[in-house]
């Protein structure tokens, strides 16, 4: 999927994340994460974005995302919105 | 469990508003664009406005605890600007909010000791400078600068810039980007340019975004006599913290001001400021003719009256040219119906 506008999903409350996906000109993925569990689950929360980015198709993005101590299957559920919103 | 709602404020009925901030010391602004309330059975309990790409007059009454009151207001009004094509936001608040918003995703970029400025963009202040600077295609020397406006550029400024020259290996001429002058930024950094050609020493570059912009330095939330001292030191120490650095600015130029008062206390914050910074500041006398001092107002005042033939001697030739070209038309008949500021 080509990420055709910015577009967003999520809320910044507690236990979400608030993702926001930027078209980029061929730069591939780039991720900047905030999160108030960073140190335990960072690496664990970029993996899932990544992932599911993968499983969209999509390879040029910026991704920003501020966490609330999300779980996976949130962060999944909030990537793939955004990014299909994005692409409408 | 109260149930929260967040709504629009209608601001053609300000007054319930303004009395719920009025014990947070804040001022629901003249340019504030759009107003969202959080309620609790029908009672305001916190409030956050916009203005442009800036989240502003921020407030929750405290009482209501650790409810995330703030968040939700912030996120339907981060969301109320991602639809309008604001991408990038800035938040203008009292110090002592920075951890809650540091929390929202926002960076803080400089201080004063009562405000702080902070922004959530992709971009961040870091980057965006060092942009500026690659594609100002300048060297990594020693540099003098100076911050202008030009509305438009007279001999006065001229002068100004000459003296720089002089005086120093390179200097870089700032032009405020913010479109809110008479003259459209174009027109103004277009003619500055073209005045300043036999100064090869001279670069004359966009101030960007972060250089007297609506972002470092809007009308905010304090009482009028603190206000604009306030926002000028979050100016200030935006040029001398990120600006200066990335630029190798070791000097600022700045005119003297006799007859505007915000200007004029301006610069006597630059001297408490920017040496901090290791910069030096050198206020010359401002370029008179006949013992006036020359100014872009007095430029448009003539414009208005229509004493063309004056304006020769504030003006150098190529801005006289512009103004008798037909360009120029739609400009002057905006000076004529209208009284800027600045």
């Amino acid at each position: 999927m080509k990420i055709l506008k910015p577009a967003k999903a999520g809320t910044l409350e507690s236990s979400d994340i608030y993702i926001t996906v930027y078209p980029n000109d061929g730069e591939g993925i780039n991720i900047k994460l905030e999160s108030i569990v960073m140190k335990q689950f960072g690496s664990q929360i970029k993996k899932v974005i990544t992932e599911t980015l993968g499983e969209l198709d999509v390879e040029n993005v910026d991704v920003v995302a501020v966490d609330k101590g999300a779980l996976d299957c949130t962060i999944k559920a909030r990537v793939e919105a955004a990014v299909r919103r994005s692409s409408l | 469990m109260y149930d929260i709602y967040i709504e629009e404020f209608n601001l053609s009925n300000s007054l319930e508003i303004e009395h719920f901030l009025s014990p947070f010391e804040i001022e629901l602004e003249d340019d504030v664009e759009h107003t969202l309330v959080a309620r609790i059975e029908g009672k305001i309990v916190g409030t956050c406005s916009s203005s442009g790409n800036i989240i502003k007059s921020i407030a929750v009454r405290c009482t209501c605890g650790n409810t995330g009151i703030g968040s939700k207001l912030v996120t339907q009004m981060m969301n109320h600007l991602f639809d309008r094509g604001i991408y990038d936001v800035f938040v203008f608040t009292k110090k002592t909010n920075t951890e809650i918003f540091k929390e929202l995703g926002f960076r803080e970029i400089v201080s004063s000791d009562k405000v702080v400025l902070m922004e959530n963009g992709r971009i961040g202040i870091d980057e965006y400078v060092k942009k500026m600077f690659v594609k100002s295609g300048l060297g990594n020397g020693r540099k003098a600068s100076i911050v202008m406006n030009c509305n438009p550029v007279t001999r006065g400024h001229l002068n100004l810039i000459r003296k720089a020259s002089e005086e120093n290996n390179e200097v870089v001429v700032f032009i405020v980007e913010e479109d809110k002058s008479i003259f459209s930024f174009e027109t103004r950094i277009d003619l500055v340019r073209k005045c300043t050609k036999e100064l090869k020493n001279v670069h004359v570059i966009s101030g960007g975004r972060y250089i007297i912009s609506s972002n470092t330095f809007p009308a905010y939330f304090l009482r009028e006599e603190e206000k604009s001292s306030q926002y000028m030191e979050i100016d200030l120490q935006v040029f001398g913290k990120y600006i200066g650095p990335v630029f190798n600015i070791d000097k600022r130029y700045v005119g003297s001001e006799p007859y505007c008062n915000m200007t004029q206390s301006y610069n006597e914050g630059m001297k408490k400021i920017l040496p901090e910074q290791g910069m030096e500041i050198i206020v010359v006398e401002r370029h008179a003719i006949n013992g006036i001092a020359i100014s872009a107002s007095m430029v448009r005042k003539k414009i208005r009256e229509d004493r063309t033939e004056d304006i020769k001697d504030l003006v150098c030739n190529e801005v006289y040219i512009y103004l008798a070209s037909k360009e120029a038309e739609e400009t002057i008949k905006r000076i004529k119906e209208s009284d800027f500021l600045h």
